[in-house]
């Protein structure tokens, strides 16, 4: 209990450090009252923010859309990943060009999607799922692989049919990989979310937000956005891992 | 746990002794092949063993002992020669030939109980009798109130008690067990051979055990085979002549341990041309 209050007390430590910073450069005033909107005022927008529905308006239509393509983009990594990765052949073959197409950042086809499909939520759509699907597919992949010859055999003993085998046998050794990869597809799936919303600045969201204050010099606004958007990042990320905690509960150590 | 003062009448159990199980095993070869190069695992391997028995099988590694328990059970399928159970050749594995590892080889991700339920995946048994097929082999391994707990709970004794209700709960005809205890220590080792007597005892199966503790085979086979590598053969078969359950301070058990443990440790009569000079030089 005391060890749990101590790390929270030196977790908090720097979260101060840089507020306090940061309030003594706004203090300075001038450009830099500017650059630094003082700590009072973005408080201030942050609970106007609140009170007109604006940041909740905004974080459901990002969180939306990051959830949404994650189940688009993760479904298909999922499914290219386990069919790659338990068919030799097409593994021989794709992998090369999935490898090198992942080179590419999310960001990069974005001349491209909007050529093709504009600059509206469809192609912001297809921008977050496609940073979602190379971590699930290639997780999945790696998956495939991890099944143990020897718990194989026990299937044999067993009788089993080579559909029993995957379900009973392929899957669970596949699960902790598929499982991290669900977790590095939710945290791309935030931040390429933030990202296009930034870049393609229609219809709400966090980064459209982020955009119209800079535009309108509301640098407080910008600071509860990038708050936010770190905030939610974050319990995402421990919310996941409560379901990842859960559902290897039969791990040995975890 | 029961310990060692279980008293089953071993008599009683042979008045309704099991009519199938038996395994000929007749003219068995097996032959490896390693980087172009063909080496005999098993060399001309005959062996009866009636429905009930324990056969305890020892020899130095690369006597092929595990093998044969991998041929028995149909994990591998490629031999020369002939397997038999009940007068039926053996091919490819079967629900009426268990098998126990030395690793327990229970799945990570199954509590006990579903491990041992997975066992019965392709019997097709209604759910309650299927539900007590679990219950009375998790009792005859001791192992009641550790249903719904995942193997990594597990001791490394209670694992492998686990991996033996598994392979018994298909009520297989044969059960082959290939060094089961090996990764135990000593006490618990000690322990789970007398449960172990006492299971066979129970389920009347017939089981073919390959350790490499001669004590261990002495203790619990009605007949130990002795064998002997590369290429692996049966060196000698010796008959354990004393009633179930047994007492390990028995002069019998003693007297065969010594001769049992010549013949592993005797040297091979044509040492000679095993032996490689070194350095090897050109004969002058």
């Amino acid at each position: 209990m005391k060890r749990r209050a101590v790390n929270l007390a030196l977790a908090l430590l720097l979260p101060a450090l840089l507020l306090a910073l940061w309030q003594s450069q706004a203090l300075k005033g001038g450009a830099h009252a500017y650059a630094f909107a003082p700590l009072g005022q973005i408080a201030d927008s942050f609970a106007t923010m609140i009170a007109d529905g604006r940041l909740l308006l905004h974080a459901l239509a990002s969180l939306q859309r990051a959830l949404t393509a994650l189940l688009i983009g993760g479904t298909l990594g999922l499914i290219a990943g386990c069919t790659i990765g338990l068919w030799r052949p097409l593994e021989a073959g794709v992998t090369p060009v999935i490898n090198a197409l992942r080179q590419v950042p999310v960001l990069g086809w974005l001349p491209l999607i909007a050529l093709w499909f504009g600059n509206g939520d469809g192609a912001k759509l297809i921008l977050v799922s496609l940073a979602t699907f190379y971590p699930m597919a290639l997780n999945a992949q790696q998956g495939m692989h991890a099944v143990d010859r020897k718990l194989a055999e026990v299937g044999r003993l067993y009788g089993f049919s080579r559909w029993q085998a995957l379900r009973l046998i392929g899957w669970p050794s596949a699960l902790p990989l598929i499982l991290t990869g669900v977790s590095q597809a939710l945290a791309f799936a935030w931040i390429a979310t933030i990202g296009v919303e930034l870049l393609f600045s229609a219809s709400a969201g966090l980064g459209t937000e982020m955009m119209a204050a800079q535009v309108a010099a509301r640098t407080d606004v910008v600071i509860v956005c990038i708050l936010c958007v770190a905030l939610m990042g974050f319990a995402l990320n421990q919310l996941f891992g409560l379901v990842r905690r859960r559902a290897l509960r039969w791990q040995a150590s975890r | 746990m029961s310990d060692l003062s279980f008293t089953v009448d071993r008599g009683a159990a042979a008045g309704d002794r099991p009519h199938s199980g038996a395994v000929r095993i007749a003219n068995l070869s097996k032959r490896f092949s390693l980087s172009g190069k063909t080496f005999t695992a098993l060399d001309n391997i005959n062996l009866d063993i009636r429905p009930g028995e324990f056969v305890s099988i020892v020899g130095p590694s690369g006597c092929g002992k595990s093998t044969l328990l991998r041929l028995i059970t149909g994990l591998d399928t490629d031999y020369d020669g002939d397997i038999r159970l009940d007068e039926r050749r053996v091919a490819g594995t079967g629900l009426e030939r268990g098998l126990v590892f030395q690793d327990h080889r229970l799945f990570p991700w199954m509590t006990v109980a579903k491990n041992v339920e997975i066992a019965l995946l392709n019997q097709n048994l209604p759910k309650e009798r299927r539900d007590r097929l679990i219950r009375s082999h998790l009792e005859l391994v001791g192992l009641i109130g550790f249903e719904d707990a995942y193997p990594h709970q597990l001791s490394g004794g209670m694992a492998q008690r686990a991996a033996i209700a598994r392979a018994l709960v298909n009520e297989p005809k044969v059960l082959a067990l290939d060094e089961p205890l090996g990764a135990l220590d000593a006490l618990t080792r000690v322990k789970v051979q007398a449960e172990l007597q006492r299971i066979w005892m129970e389920a009347g199966t017939t089981m073919i055990m390959v350790t490499h503790d001669v004590d261990e085979a002495l203790f619990l086979g009605d007949r130990v085979v002795v064998m002997s590598p590369r290429p692996g053969r049966i060196a000698r078969i010796v008959d354990v002549d004393l009633p179930h359950p047994r007492d390990r301070a028995s002069s019998v058990l003693h007297r065969l341990k010594d001769e049992i443990l010549a013949e592993l440790t005797a040297e091979p009569a044509d040492a000679d041309d095993r032996l490689v000079p070194f350095p090897r030089k050109p004969r002058a």
